[in-house]
């Protein structure tokens, strides 16, 4: 229910026009006004009737839509500042300064996760007074930025595993992102003619178009099995397979997208793009497939070979 | 959202498959000298010696009614026991795929007499079963198959050869695809399913060398081959819609995915004892180094691996080092009365580099230590 209402949201504001307009620069105003004035943006916070699978079902969906308000981050901030009306987010700090912040330069809060990931800096962004702030870009044109961390920042510890909850979070996105790179494919396929029929009548085309909808399947169990582990005691692990499987799947996903598409999905004009950056950019954030991969592989040594069957055998 | 098709949920166990999981296990540990050569690939463990055991245990037929010898068990009991056995490298082969396929075809569509007869053997891990649908010019074309069977006095004759069925050479029946009707518009009619007696019956069984070395699949030649009446199962040309039946068992269940497990087992094994250095990480549990993880490249600034960074810095001024050098003797060789003149150099690492000649500094690809905000 609470996603039918933000997709309903999604649907009304978040087209083309939208995208572009954030890639230039423009703040979604409106976009982020209806998601905070239905209070989505605190329901991962304790009391807001919301649990974090919800939270995390609202990231998918807005991976779906690609929706350039930074949702995962918003959520995070307000369930651990205990909630804000402001636009908060969240970047990584790095040499004494907060880095890959989605819309810093928007935001009134930025909260800066330590290396470990285990304490966050809190900066109350004055923009009257213009803190120094960089502008930049991920590879899907979406806002990170850079901000200096101002003397006496106020140091959080955090209790909660805030790198498993953002990779996971990219991972979720991703898997939504990637159904709706599917469908866009699918529906080019049957309406681009070629040879005087649809291309998707070509069983190359529809080979691929399999390989696709497998990929898109296995990448949403995965990251699914990970939102359905978030109690339980194999939660990271859960989000490394998430994490490495859904960042596997986007590149093949992508790749045949554009394959597909031809020169067309090649263009700005089409929308496509969007989605198929998105996915490159997301899964080099919080963690990429080699990373997440090798952790796993060490927890697999750790289990033992013996012990390989049992843990899988035991898997929610 | 993802269309329904590609949305899987989560599946959770009912709690007594968990014991019967258990069960299982310990089964194996009794039965270990079985496992000698575990191997999930279930096609080459045939051990009847095995398969009985598992019989009298009720593990096979597990969801047949009782009067045929099976345990009106649940599915997932039987899922939860076959990925056990598949798991621990079992050797399941010889019963595999009358438990699978057959016995569930011959339940299905079987008159009661087949039932009452073929079932019971078979639940006792007694009696095996092979597949008989390829042959040499019909594989992704099944309904293109040839062989026919053609009613006379006494039963049916049977013409035509069938290629690829896994251990004819030692299994007891075979339920064969065969034409009854002649060819028409609809290549899908005039089909049916008989059952073949491979040790009885007269076929000729040739085993088929695979690039393993191995010998599992056979071709199986029917000439003149008479089999009694009572052996069509179902009804005579409702073979197409039946053998689509008994294809989906076939080609579900967990073998499909852990048909390759031992050599993963062993892959974690050998990983282990080995020590793989690309398995170690800076820190257990560490976040990556650098806000976008993965392997930098090149020091470009910004990047925050250090270490990398100066490994990367002191190779390339390695380089700039023999590429000055060599350039420059060049160079000294052909404008010999400009000994003192001195190239820009590219400040790395601290130390200058000074040639005798006009190279250009390659610090497009050095950053110097200052420049970069992670030195």
């Amino acid at each position: 229910m609470l996603t039918d209402a933000a997709g309903r949201i999604f649907a009304d504001l978040c087209d083309k026009a939208l995208l572009d307009a954030a890639e230039r620069g423009e703040f979604p105003a409106a976009l982020w006004r209806a998601l905070e004035g239905n209070g989505f943006h605190q329901l991962a916070m304790p009391d807001s009737g919301g649990t974090l699978a919800d939270a995390f079902a609202l990231i998918g969906l807005g991976g779906r839509w690609g929706v350039p308000v930074p949702l995962a981050e918003v959520l995070l901030a307000n369930r651990w500042i205990g909630g804000s009306d402001r636009l908060a987010t969240i970047g990584q700090v790095l040499d004494g300064r907060i880095v890959e912040a989605p819309w810093g330069r928007r935001a009134h809060l930025v909260l800066g996760l330590d290396a470990d990931r285990s304490a966050y800096v809190l900066v109350a962004r004055d923009r009257e007074a213009g803190a120094p702030l960089e502008s930049g870009r991920n590879m899907a044109g979406e806002a990170r930025d850079a901000l200096a961390i101002p003397a006496g920042a106020e140091w959080v510890t955090l209790t909660e595993p805030a790198h498993a909850y953002l990779a996971l979070a990219r991972a979720v996105a991703m898997a939504g992102c990637l159904g709706r790179i599917l469908d866009l494919s699918l529906q080019y396929a049957n309406e681009r003619e070629q040879f005087g029929r649809p291309i998707a009548r070509f069983q190359a085309i529809q080979h691929n178009l399999a390989v696709m909808a497998g990929e898109v399947a296995a990448a949403g169990r995965a990251a699914d099995a990970a939102v359905d582990a978030l109690d339980g005691d194999r939660f990271e692990l859960e989000v490394a397979v998430a994490k490495a499987r859904v960042g596997e799947a986007a590149g093949v996903v992508a790749e045949i997208a554009h394959q597909v598409h031809g020169a067309m999905g090649y263009t700005h004009e089409h929308q496509l793009h969007h989605f198929t950056r998105r996915v490159w950019a997301w899964r080099d954030e919080y963690g990429n497939e080699t990373y997440w991969q090798r952790r796993l592989g060490r927890h697999l040594i750790r289990t033992g070979a013996d012990g390989l069957w049992p843990l899988l055998a035991t898997r929610g | 959202m993802r269309p329904t098709v590609l949305q899987f949920d989560r599946i959770t166990l009912p709690e007594e498959t968990e014991a019967l999981r258990v069960e299982v296990r310990q089964f194996l540990q009794d039965n270990a000298e079985h496992l000698s050569r575990p191997n999930s690939d279930f096609t080459t463990g045939h051990d009847p010696a095995f398969s009985r055991k598992l019989g009298q245990r009720g593990w096979i037929g597990m969801t047949w009614p009782k009067r045929y010898g099976g345990g009106e068990r649940s599915f997932f009991d039987r899922y939860v026991v076959t990925e056990e056995l598949l798991a621990a490298g079992a050797p399941v082969s010889a019963h595999w795929i009358a438990d699978r396929q057959s016995g569930n075809l011959i339940l299905s569509v079987g008159s009661e007499a087949q039932r009452e007869r073929y079932l019971p053997p078979i639940a006792r891990g007694e009696s095996y079963f092979s597949i008989g649908m390829s042959e040499p010019n019909s594989g992704s074309d099944l309904a293109s198959v040839r062989t026919r069977a053609e009613r006379v006095e006494g039963g049916w004759l049977i013409n035509g050869t069938k290629l690829w069925s896994t251990d004819a050479h030692r299994n007891h029946f075979m339920i064969a695809l065969v034409r009854t009707e002649p060819p028409s518009d609809n290549r899908h009619a005039g089909l049916s399913q008989i059952i073949i007696d491979l040790r009885e019956d007269g076929a000729v069984i040739r085993p088929i060398r695979n690039m393993a070395g191995g010998e599992d699949f056979n071709e199986v030649v029917f000439e003149d081959v008479l089999v009694p009446e009572d052996r069509v199962v179902g009804e005579p040309g409702n073979g197409w819609q039946q053998v689509t039946g008994e294809l989906a068992y076939e080609r579900s269940g967990p073998e499909r995915f852990l048909s390759a497990f031992r050599v993963f087992v062993e892959l974690v094994r050998v990983a282990a004892e080995r020590g793989d250095p690309a398995l170690r990480l800076p820190s257990a549990g560490s976040p990556p180094t650098s806000p976008r993880s993965g392997a930098c490249p090149f020091p470009w600034p910004g990047c925050s691996n250090r270490a990398r960074a100066r490994r990367l810095k002191r190779r390339w001024s390695r380089r700039w080092e023999t590429i000055s050098r060599s350039c420059c003797r060049r160079s000294r060789a052909s404008r010999p009365t400009t000994p003192s003149r001195r190239c820009p150099g590219s400040t790395v690492s601290g130390r200058r580099w000074r040639t005798r000649c006009c190279c250009r500094p390659l610090s497009r690809f050095v950053a110097a230590p200052g420049k970069s905000s992670a030195a």
